[in-house]
């Protein structure tokens, strides 16, 4: 990984685009973790509970893309050091999702602190926290 | 046990705390990490080096009990509707693909609150510790689960 140039407070990252979240990947994450919730495969399951009628995604997927979206600005996720996020809604399978943040402080270190987010169309927060990075 | 649905006294909840897990490994194996990233959309590296969100997903399949365990330790079920809290992950080393972690950790925090308009609810903390074949620790996970109590 090579250093990023230096970013300044109040920079807004990159934002990162999921055009519509995708119900056969939260399949395959069940089986990976061996979750046996229903809401993230079973469309009745979703439908009895009263929460629509799409799967909902797994919150740690919500929490990957918005790694991405720091992984994409800083030249790798493996840049991440500390990320601390709280999980405000649900995620649906066909939504439209935007990541993104602003740089709140820069550190002597080469370290980045910043304010996350993932929302819905880029409007609906479904996730918020703050980071801190290694750009050096 | 108090049976999992029904609400624990404040001192069932409290005694929570410093419950140590039985802990476990992780295999991070290189068919796991492909897939995870493609479920989430993360590129395919070529380095060696895990995606920082298996810190979190070596934390909690190795901690020893499933998440249906931990509710049921929590005084709780999946019926009860418990949601995801909060998320911290401090990564720091990288994990290696191919690698065994050793993970281990306890219960860090068991409160009871008041909502307006969500009645009475218990958040319970944990945190985990990713521990590298050579002894360090790779990565430090800490979560909390929010769970409803009826009146």
């Amino acid at each position: 990984m090579s250093a990023i140039p230096t970013p300044s407070v109040g920079d807004e990252l990159p934002r990162l685009v999921i055009q519509a979240v995708d119900a056969e990947k939260m399949k395959t994450m069940a089986a990976l973790l061996a979750d046996s919730n229903p809401i993230h495969w079973d469309v009745d399951t979703v439908r009895e509970l009263g929460m629509g009628d799409q799967p909902v995604n797994q919150g740690p997927n919500n929490l990957g893309y918005v790694m991405n979206m720091l992984g994409q600005w800083a030249g790798g996720a493996g840049r991440i050091r500390h990320i601390r996020v709280r999980f405000l809604d649900n995620v649906f399978a066909g939504d439209r999702l935007e990541a993104g943040g602003t740089v709140t402080a820069v550190g002597d270190d080469g370290t980045a602190d910043c304010d996350v987010w993932l929302a819905r169309d880029g409007t609906h927060p479904v996730l918020a926290g703050t980071a801190t990075l290694s750009l050096v | 046990m108090t049976s999992a649905t029904q609400t624990p006294t404040i001192e069932e909840l409290e005694s929570l705390v410093g419950r140590q897990f039985p802990g476990g490994t992780y295999d991070l194996e290189p068919w796991r990490v492909w897939l995870t990233n493609d479920v989430i959309g993360a590129p395919q590296r070529t380095d060696g080096i895990a995606h920082p969100m298996f810190c979190y997903y070596a934390a909690m399949a190795g901690l020893g009990i499933s998440i249906d365990e931990m509710f049921t330790l929590c005084y709780a079920s999946a019926d009860d509707g418990p949601m995801f809290g909060e998320c911290d992950i401090q990564q720091l080393r990288p994990l290696e693909i191919g690698a065994t972690y050793t993970v281990r950790g306890e219960i860090t925090s068991a409160v009871r609150k008041q909502g307006e308009r969500t009645g009475t609810f218990d958040i319970v903390a944990f945190q985990l510790e990713v521990v590298a074949p050579d002894g360090e620790v790779s990565s430090v996970v800490s979560n909390s689960f929010i769970f409803p109590r009826r009146p």
